[in-house]
């Protein structure tokens, strides 16, 4: 009798006190909005932003005309076209590179990268190319910076392992396209501050204050639900698992 | 021949007043201008709010929750300027210190004496207005509510006496006139303490304690007093923080939960009577700071504005600390800054570089959380256009971000290639949304009836919503046509069609009943210097006046429908909602009026969020997108992070992250 009572409040739990928190704090949508246009002018998405200009009835920041070298450059790095790269970021704004040794490192390195995986693609290439651009373009540059040194050490080691199923981790790092990512991303950041801008799109900065504050709050002992989802599962359904998308995916990496 | 254009001569029977810039009948000018002023902007501490107002008229964002209850007015005058030092009558002694300029924590307790400021003023506004014109008092008092919450006609439902505040406590702002002992004078509104009475025993000493404890919220509090004499051979002077049960006849330090800073021998003393020794004497004219680190648990004196170091470790984090002096010597006096003026100890540099260390530690994540980071932030952003029905957005964004993955493969390795699927749910909401958001209130109706039928049966408080919001959409017709008889005609070129909200289908000759028009925002904000009538001809004058009265009748029968429709139901926010709409009808030219806020166009967006959010949850779907979550979850986090004036307390969400 009481028992039929008790599962039938079980069914509908009430929410945890945070839960009331979270849900008491009202963001404004123009805020969201603007931290969203913020994301996709500095991350490089024009024509995600022009549309949202209209369709959120909200400007477009001023130094829109840049977006699109910006895009071109991200698109070169990604595809593995370091010299276009290279020659478009000097043609913005020279002072960038020349400014920031160990992102111009990080560059030319992606390029030996390239260019090992290119001759090492069959048993019989030649690998005088890799060769010469790593003695004239890197070894001046690594000879002043021990870091450098080491980097252009793991890289030109790829040289003896490829072609190769098993490589290493820290070397088949290298190949990764994350790799390009991430240089695409500090070369991005570097245009941005060269234009006077917060380098950095709010949203990654914002998510990691989420993080933070979460594990801070874990650590504090304060009286969390186990776990935070946010909700992106809702919305994409089931995912397959090759993207990684798991169901800790949801609640956030920290 | 029908002239006049005010809904108050047509339902009145043309007995108002002559004037044609008249802002509303008799109303009494002292309220119109307290009310506009509110209206326009609160109180400075909004002013880094003007982004936010444009898309939903939410004023403050990420603070709203707090802003809503705290711009109430409702607030019961009960509470009156308790604790706000303001015991002689004056009234605007607030002050925020320094060093908490731009904190959460600070903006929260402004909302809050702002909100105690705007309900003394409806006080005010009420007592005078009923005063001067009987007829218009009751509306008035709506009005000024609705000016000040400034969110069009959302008609919240309005708690009336806002948690918050008593989870929120003041910092000190004077040495309380109970908490001290018998024979010191409190002087200079409470920032001056004088020992006025004559010596007894050598232990006795008098001390005072300042009227609320060090908040921890602050993360960093400090105050600063200033020895202005000592006395005869005086020399025992001791400043610094003590528990509520404290004896106030001993010197702080002395005494268990009491810590303090001794002029006479420059030693620091906690819980006992052997001091320590820490810095220099102090005597006459000497400015000495006390300040607590919540973070760190920790405290430090300056002296004349040099720090001098940590004096105290491992304070609990679970006692109140009060700002305390003491002195022993009749004639000594102290006088504290609690941050009424400038620190002569540079603490905001201080608090900033604690604050520095603390998004240093945020910013700080390893290379493979950042590689996670991009791609889970991508999945954020395109979860949120989705959601909120961004179509052509959410699609350019997908397309954008799947050639970005293409031409990261080029090895062929992994191809992350994702159908973006037809959202016909997405493109539904959208229709919906323009078409508020465009003014079409009707459009929206049907357009929800026909795909989302349960959604305004089951939420009929939306339903509601929609039906008002089509009132003021007509009456800002009315509003516009009235303006339009008096003024030179727009010619057509600058008529605009886009779809941005500028339509302007509302010219005299294809006026239709559907209501399929929308207001012309320029027109309304440009009239202000438009007193001219001459250029129209009779004729067009009185096609104009036909139209105006035609839409006026129409109005008028909608708006009694309206009423007739919902004039039973009980709810209070219902209710006030169909007063404060109703209210709009007493205006000839509304949109100049302490009113023009319910007419603006930033009105629609609460309405247009709210139904989006209804249909969602009737579709089984999350009523706020992944990303909005994020933030609240961030918000809330911050605020208990902020609790204990742990780390939190530096932190002030909005500001440093999304401005």
């Amino acid at each position: 009798m009481s028992s039929s009572t008790v599962s039938v409040t079980a069914a509908t739990p009430t929410p945890h006190p945070f839960q009331l928190k979270v849900d008491d704090v009202k963001p404004s949508k123009s805020d969201i909005n603007f931290v969203i246009m913020d994301y996709l002018i500095s991350e490089g998405y024009p024509k995600a932003a022009q549309k949202f200009a209209k369709e959120a009835n909200i400007q477009i920041p001023a130094e829109e005309d840049l977006i699109q070298a910006r895009v071109d450059i991200r698109v070169a790095i990604h595809s593995g076209d370091i010299d276009t790269a290279i020659n478009k970021i000097n043609d913005l704004n020279p002072q960038i590179l020349d400014t920031d040794p160990a992102l111009h490192f990080a560059l030319l390195r992606l390029q030996l990268v390239e260019l090992i995986k290119g001759c090492t693609s069959s048993a019989n290439c030649d690998i005088t190319p890799a060769l010469t651009f790593a003695s004239a373009q890197l070894a001046p540059r690594a000879a002043t910076n021990p870091e450098f040194l080491r980097d252009l050490e793991l890289t030109m080691s790829l040289l003896i392992f490829l072609p190769s199923e098993s490589l290493q981790p820290q070397l088949a790092d290298l190949l990764k396209p994350s790799l390009k990512r991430e240089v695409a991303s500090r070369v991005n950041q570097a245009i941005l501050n060269s234009m006077g801008r917060k380098g950095e799109a709010r949203l990654r900065s914002l998510t990691r204050l989420r993080n933070w504050a979460e594990k801070k709050a874990r650590e504090a002992g304060k009286d969390l639900p186990p776990e935070l989802p946010l909700g992106l599962q809702d919305v994409e359904g089931n995912l397959d698992a090759t993207n990684g998308h798991s169901r800790t995916d949801d609640v956030m990496v920290s | 021949m029908f002239r006049r254009s005010s809904y108050a001569s047509v339902a009145a029977g043309n007995a108002g007043s002559g004037q044609p810039q008249a802002s509303g009948p008799a109303r009494s000018g002292s309220i119109s201008h307290l009310a506009s002023t509110s209206g326009a902007s609160p109180q400075p501490v909004h002013a880094h709010a003007s982004r936010s107002a444009d898309a939903d008229g939410n004023h403050s964002s990420m603070s709203a929750s707090w802003a809503r209850g705290a711009l109430l007015p409702s607030y019961s005058s009960q509470f009156g300027y308790m604790g706000y030092g303001s015991y002689d009558g004056q009234a605007n002694t607030f002050f925020v210190p320094s060093y908490l300029k731009g904190s959460k924590y600070a903006e929260k307790l402004e909302d809050l004496h702002n909100a105690r400021m705007a309900s003394a003023r409806e006080l005010r506004s009420g007592h005078s207005s009923n005063a001067g014109s009987l007829s218009t008092s009751s509306s008035s008092i709506n009005l000024h509510k609705m000016a000040s919450t400034h969110r069009g006609m959302t008609h919240d439902i309005i708690e009336r006496a806002p948690a918050l505040a008593d989870t929120i406590s003041p910092w000190p702002t004077r040495w309380s006139e109970v908490d001290k002992f018998e024979q010191l004078e409190i002087e200079d509104n409470g920032r001056q303490a004088k020992y006025a009475g004559s010596q007894k025993s050598h232990d006795e000493a008098a001390s005072v304690r300042a009227d609320h404890p060090m908040p921890r919220q602050c993360g960093i509090y400090y105050f600063e007093v200033t020895v202005m004499s000592k006395g005869k051979d005086g020399r025992m002077i001791g400043v610094g923080f003590s528990g509520p049960k404290v004896p106030l006849s001993r010197i702080p330090g002395w005494e268990p939960e009491s810590y303090a800073y001794h002029g006479d021998d420059g030693q620091s003393f906690s819980n006992t009577t052997s001091g320590k020794p820490y810095g220099p004497k102090f005597g006459t004219l000497d400015c000495i700071g006390c300040g607590i680190n919540f973070r760190t648990g920790s405290a430090f004196f300056t002296k004349n504005g040099n720090l001098i170091g940590t004096a105290f470790r491992d304070l609990k984090p679970d006692r109140l600390y009060y700002p305390t002096v003491g002195m022993k010597r009749p004639g000594e006096t102290l006088k504290a800054n609690f941050g009424q003026e400038p620190f002569s100890f540079d603490i905001d540099a201080m608090v900033a570089e604690e604050k520095a260390s603390i998004l240093a530690e945020v910013a700080d994540v390893s290379k493979s959380v950042l590689m996670n980071e991009t791609a889970f932030i991508q999945r954020l952003v395109g979860q949120y256009l989705a959601h909120d029905g961004y179509v052509e957005t959410a699609g350019a964004f997908a397309e954008e971000s799947i050639a970005e993955a293409r031409a990261l493969a080029t090895d062929g390795t992994e191809v992350p290639y994702t159908e973006m699927e037809e959202d016909l749910d997405a493109i539904n909401r959208q229709k919906i949304r323009a078409a508020i958001l465009e003014g079409d209130i009707d459009k929206a109706l049907k357009h929800t009836k026909a795909y989302y039928p349960k959604v305004l049966r089951d939420n009929e408080n939306i339903y509601f919503k929609l039906r008002c919001r089509k009132f003021i959409e007509m009456i800002r017709q009315c509003n516009e046509l009235s303006l339009r008889r008096q003024a030179p005609p727009t010619p057509p070129s600058k008529r605009s069609t886009a779809s941005n909200g500028f339509r302007n289908s509302i010219a005299t000759d294809d006026y239709d009943s559907e209501m399929e028009l929308d207001e012309q925002l320029g027109v309304l904000s440009g009239t202000g210097q438009w007193h001219a009538d001459g250029m129209d001809t009779e004729d067009e004058l009185e096609d104009k006046d036909a139209k105006l009265q035609q839409l006026l009748n129409e109005t008028i029968n909608y708006g009694t429908e309206l009423k007739a429709e919902f004039a039973h139901d009980p709810r209070r926010e219902v209710k006030r909602a169909l007063e404060d709409t109703f209210a709009l009808i007493a205006y000839e030219n509304a949109g100049q009026s302490t009113l023009a806020a319910l007419l603006e166009t930033s009105g629609r967006v609460p309405v247009a969020e709210e139904l989006n959010s209804a249909i969602l949850v009737s579709l089984g779907k999350s009523s706020s997108a992944a990303l909005e979550r994020m933030l609240q979850q961030t918000e809330a986090l911050v605020n208990e992070l902020a609790e204990d004036g742990a780390s939190g307390s530096f932190i002030n969400v909005r500001e440093d992250f999304l401005l």
